[in-house]
């Protein structure tokens, strides 16, 4: 029953633990056969008694001896235990976040974050608990039923078949029960996972919650998930209610056995008081390892599907080791034939454009264009189907991702903080120097922000970045991507959270501040753009026109449209 | 003002005793009385079964094996056959109602704790971290559920079967039951003083736990910037000196809690070996027999083995308890938005307006005041536009008129009544308000179209299309792939132009007497917005709008303008008036 659970891959991450293992199992046996001894001093003690020989301090010496020895080694080995899980459970969450940590963007999408956090918490937590707890118990039952039943039959072997003979009965009920209650398992764990999805987006959600005033919406799904999984553990409390009166009855069965047919043997003379007590002791220490193992087939169960889901992690291809190429940048950009699908949806249809260094281009287009997309596909985030993107004429793919990034500053669209100062936050590169930190800073109109703040720059932002403005979350990250020094800059989409007047300046000191600068912006505004040296229009993942803004006035019926509806406000 | 920033460190100080964890779940036990005594009776004739059978073998053996009576044999044996099968039943009643008591205590914890997330305020959330929070909930009510499905009812059986075993040595015989008990009152002293220490470790070892989910939360959902910046160091130091926490705090706290099991087994040994010498002296002075030293044998099983069973429950309710602290200080916190029973009518000046602030003062926390003696009033059918700097205070200003926070000083009048009179039902149905970050819940486009919304809420498809056309919203839906069928969550499955979409939509179809939207359109192309303004402009006449915008063209139809900067809002009149202020305005200091 337990063999055939254990496969291959959950027992392999033992491998490098070898020594640790043999001493826990070391650890385990050893405590285990004293605690065999412990009846059978009782009983020689009561039939030396009966006989006439017995010396009280001797028994009272082994057994005090053993007591002690069963002590320390039942400590050590649960200390072991821990040590080792724990052990193990580190190693793989750090095995597992190495190898996170050497992906690229895309795979971090692919794979979603939620799926990886649980990979690095309950899934590694059902591995330490294999290993916490089934180890050591798998072979400590497996001893001591051996072990037991040795001894049963060394002391009267008929009536030890006959108690043995029980044994079966118990092990069918658990079996039956567990396959049943595995399933209900599953089915709990899903009831678990559905009632934390509600309660974690009642948390991410709560402030729309108030505004619509939607808490009973919120506490009927809550209620569902919430009965649903009362409901299941119900049915699971049911069987279970039944599977453990009724192995205590066919224990009290065998008990009945010793009662009866020991009874006879003591009369007939073939078994003396102190074997017909062993008995009773025996059969105590026999029954109880069984229950553990049928549990602990549950626990290898889990485990074993939560190691497969970190397995799947752990095999996956490192993302290719980028290139070698270290040179600086001028800041010329190709964009050339980039078609890019996410699953089926089709997010970049051939898309191709060029920039040179110095020069600055827009991107705009309609809500869902893809143009967030493409300066994902730009700065190696996403990974193209087709088409090549290309830095000075050489393939990203050639360049050292290190020396690459040092030298593009990408400020997104979502403001996102780091649990971390805001000097932290800002140069978050490591390779950000104090001048580069204060020009940044300047650059992106935070100066007064910053001296505002109790601790100025060693103000602790907090995680969502609650406690800044929509605009200054997005200035921050303007001076991070700024703090590079980079040579090549990508917007997504800044303006859309800063006021005219501070875009205008900030846009301003970037020019003053980094000349030579390669600018790509991604944006809604015509008016902010309309000097640029180039203005792509992106439409449903496809370049619909392209050029100055005078030529798209004239060349672009859609550009046009775009024009008119802000022309309003043209003349500021 | 609340502080609803959660403790996120004890180092111990205070521990939830038993006593204290009955009395906080003493109103989730008080529907249970009777299942509770009923499994109390079952429990009784349980251990009861248990116990009387060791008492019938020392019978059996010192009156009919001693004397070679087999019939006398068989006789009580068939006594024991019975008792057995009594033991069964109780054993199935016990369990069975017992586990249906923790679990349904379980569900209706899980209730509370629920229903009080729901009552608490944005301020809560935005104190403390969503992943901490997340962590929180999930773990500590986990671990409860741990408790009351498993160990509970292991927890309930063994204290009877331990008192009962405890009594039956003592009446059996007085000192030699004593003798054997004496080792289990040491334990439990020693018990006494380590549970401190066990206590200690295993909250530090809780936290710890919270800490590095956080911690991987925050920097797989920012991953992307750590690769841009080329920062996967960061991941990996943050991530390691959280791994390297958790695990030394979780081997403090298992060497800690596995103590007790060693120390319950060697006091079940000494009880053993004490009963044994004690016994055969006895017996030797003719003060018992042998039945009954075998007897008082198995008797000594009874007491220790529930003993060390308790010892292993003992850590899981160490656990729960932590947990439920843990929960209990969430559960303790009231909502400081409260309902109140008839506020102050508005002045006459602002009796006939919509929204009005009256002296109005705010702040996030004490040091920093966001809004200062704050006074406007928005009049019915009009569109208001709130400009100003990044950081003025516009999002805490359209905050405060829908209430997600109170003001510290002064007044916000909804309709000539304090806002804090209304129910939050009704204020909801007067206010839309579109957040400047759109939230959506894991499903399609039509579930967060009509979340919330109690007048279509049980519309189909088709039905809600037809609503959507009738109100010139139908042809939004063209921004997204599969239309009301698109799969929207979490993740980044859609833009956050989309998301933006969605919730103008959502906001609009519960058709507010006061709509605000806060940059809601940010991140949307002009050619759609415009067509969003068409929808603005069809809104019922008397809908008043509050738009917060940078983008110029979505306030300049605006009949009213205000200027919030550095905590003031000052009504600028005009759309030129307010752009020469705008242009040559002061930044927020």
């Amino acid at each position: 029953m337990i063999a055939e659970e254990k496969k291959p891959g959950l027992v392999s991450i033992l491998k490098p633990y070898k020594g640790l293992v043999f001493l826990l199992v070391i650890l385990t046996i050893l405590p285990s056969a004293l605690n065999l001894v412990v009846p059978k001093i009782i009983s020689n003690a009561i039939d030396d008694f009966a006989q006439g020989g017995f010396v009280l301090r001797t028994v009272v010496i082994e057994f005090s001896v053993v007591a002690i020895l069963i002590f320390i080694l039942t400590y050590l080995q649960s200390v072991a235990q821990v040590y080792a899980a724990e052990r193990v459970a580190r190693d793989l969450r750090t095995k597992v976040a190495a190898k996170i940590s050497r992906q690229d963007y895309s795979f971090i999408d692919r794979a979603t974050p939620a799926k990886l956090l649980t990979n690095l918490t309950s899934d590694v937590d059902a591995v330490k608990s294999f290993i916490a707890q089934a180890i050591s118990s798998i072979v400590s039952s497996v001893f001591l039923i051996i072990g037991a039943s040795v001894l049963l039959l060394m002391t009267d072997w008929r009536l030890a078949l006959a108690v043995l003979a029980v044994v079966p009965f118990i092990g069918a009920t658990f079996y039956f029960v567990l396959a049943k209650v595995r399933k209900l398992f599953l089915r709990a764990q899903a009831a678990i996972d559905w009632l934390n999805k509600v309660i974690n987006e009642s948390i991410l959600g709560s402030a729309l919650i108030r505004l619509v005033n939607s808490q009973a919406q919120e506490y009927g799904k809550f209620t569902k998930a919430n009965v649903e999984a009362r409901d299941i553990s119900l049915d699971i409390l049911s069987l279970f209610a039944a599977l453990v009166p009724v192995i205590t009855f066919l224990t009290n069965v065998a008990t009945l056995i010793i009662v009866v047919l020991g009874g006879h043997f003591i009369i007939a003379g073939s078994l003396s008081l102190g074997g017909f007590t062993a008995f009773n002791n025996y059969l105590a220490i026999l029954i109880f390892p069984i229950l553990i193992l049928g549990f602990m087939s549950n626990v290898i169960a889990q485990a074993d599907a939560s190691y497969a889901r970190i397995a799947d992690v752990l095999v996956s291809p490192d993302a290719k080791d980028g290139g070698t190429r270290k040179a600086a940048l001028t800041g010329a950009i190709s964009f050339r034939n980039v078609t890019l699908q996410k699953g089926e949806k089709p997010i970049l249809k051939d898309v191709s454009f060029e920039a040179k260094p110095g020069t600055r281009t827009a991107i705009i287009g309609p809500t869902a264009a893809g143009k967030t997309q493409l300066l994902y596909v730009l700065t190696g985030l996403a990974r193209p189907d087709a088409g090549a993107v290309r830095y000075d004429g050489v393939d990203i793919g050639e360049y050292d991702k290190q020396s690459l990034y040092s030298q593009i500053g990408f400020v997104f669209q979502d403001s996102i903080l780091f649990n971390l100062t805001l000097r932290e936050n800002i140069a978050f590169s490591n390779t950000v120097s104090d001048e580069g930190l204060k020009r940044a800073i300047d650059t992106a109109e935070l100066g007064d922000f910053v001296d505002a703040l109790p601790d100025r720059l060693d103000t602790v932002v907090s995680e969502r970045g609650t406690s800044l403005s929509g605009g200054q979350k997005q200035r921050v990250m303007l001076a991070r991507a700024l703090a590079l020094e980079p040579k090549i800059l990508l917007l997504d989409d800044f303006t859309a959270r800063v006021d005219v007047r501070t875009e205008r300046k900030i846009l301003k000191n970037v020019r003053d501040n980094y000349p030579g600068l390669t600018l790509i912006s991604v944006t809604q505004k015509i008016v902010s753009v309309e000097d640029y040296d180039q203005i792509v229009l992106l439409e449903d993942g496809e370049i619909i026109a392209r050029g100055t803004h005078a030529e798209l006035m004239k060349n672009s019926p859609e550009y046009v449209q775009i024009f008119d509806s802000q022309e309003s406000t043209e003349h500021l | 003002m609340i502080n609803y920033q959660l403790k996120t460190f004890e180092k111990g100080d205070k521990t939830t005793t038993i006593g204290g964890a009955v009395k906080s779940l003493g109103p989730l036990l008080r529907d249970e009385v009777r299942p509770i005594v009923i499994s109390l009776v079952a429990v009784i004739v349980n251990s009861g079964a248990n116990l009387l059978s060791p008492f019938i073998i020392a019978y059996i053996i010192d009156k009919y094996i001693a004397t070679k009576d087999f019939h006398g044999v068989l006789m009580y044996s068939g006594i024991l056959a019975v008792i057995y099968l009594l033991g069964l039943v109780a054993a199935y009643v016990q369990t069975k109602v017992m586990g249906g008591v923790g679990r349904r205590v379980l569900f209706k914890l899980r209730n509370r704790i629920f229903t009080k997330l729901q009552e608490l305020p944005v301020a809560f959330f935005n104190a403390n971290k969503a992943g901490d929070l997340i962590s929180r909930i999930n773990s500590d009510t986990d671990k409860l559920n741990q408790f009351f499905s498993q160990a509970l009812l292991q927890f309930f059986g063994n204290i009877f079967l331990m008192f009962g075993a405890g009594a039956f040595l003592l009446l059996l015989n007085v000192r030699l039951g004593a003798a054997s008990l004496a080792p289990a009152l040491i334990v439990i002293v020693i018990t006494q003083l380590l549970s401190t220490w066990i206590n200690r470790t295993s909250r530090t070892s809780l936290q710890a736990l919270g800490g590095m989910s956080a911690e991987i939360q925050e920097s797989l959902a920012n991953f992307k910037v750590v690769v841009a910046f080329n920062r996967l160091d960061y991941f990996r130091v943050k991530f390691d000196s959280a791994n390297k926490e958790n695990y030394s705090a979780s081997v403090k706290a298992g060497v800690a809690s596995n103590i007790l099991t060693p120390i319950y087994g060697v006091a079940s040994n000494a009880a053993q070996i004490v009963m044994l010498a004690y016994g055969i002296v006895l017996i030797a002075s003719g003060n018992l027999t042998v039945g009954f030293l075998i007897g008082f044998l198995l008797y000594v099983n009874n007491f220790y083995t529930p003993l060390r069973q308790l010892a292993s429950v003992w850590s899981s309710l160490q656990l729960a308890l932590a947990s439920l602290d843990r929960i209990s200080e969430v559960l303790g916190l009231g909502s400081d938005i409260k309902v109140i029973e008839s506020g102050k009518k508005a002045p006459p000046s602002a009796a006939a307006a919509v929204l009005s602030f009256d002296r109005v003062f705010f702040s996030y926390t004490d040091d920093k005041e966001v809004l200062r003696d704050v006074s406007f009033a928005l009049e019915k059918g009009k569109t208001y536009a709130l400009v100003g700097p990044t950081g003025g205070g516009k999002t805490t200003t359209a905050s405060l008129m829908a209430r997600l926070y109170d003001p510290s000083m002064g007044t916000v009048y909804l309709g000539g009544r304090d806002i804090r009179s209304y129910e939050a039902g009704e204020r909801a149905g007067k206010i839309g308000f579109i957040l400047q970050e759109p939230f959506l819940f894991s499903g399609t486009v039509g579930e967060n179209i009509l979340y919330g919304n109690e007048e279509y809420g049980s519309y189909s498809n088709e039905k809600l299309l037809g609503v959507l056309e009738a109100r010139g919203l139908g042809g939004l839906l063209a921004r997204f792939e599969k239309g009301l069928d698109t799969n929207v969550g979490a993740s980044d499955s859609i833009s956050l132009g989309q998301k933006q979409l969605v919730a103008f939509i959502r906001a609009v179809l519960r058709a507010p007497e006061l709509l605000i939207l806060d940059e809601a359109t940010a991140n949307i192309d002009t050619v759609t917005e415009q067509l969003l303004e068409e929808i603005l402009r069809k809104l019922p006449k008397e809908t008043t709008k509050v738009i917060i915008a940078h983008r110029l063209n979505t306030i300049e139809n605006a009949d009213d303008i205000f200027f919030v900067n550095a905590g003031t809002v000052v009504h600028a009149g005009s759309f030129a008036h307010a752009l020469e202020m705008l242009m040559s305005g002061k930044r927020a200091s």
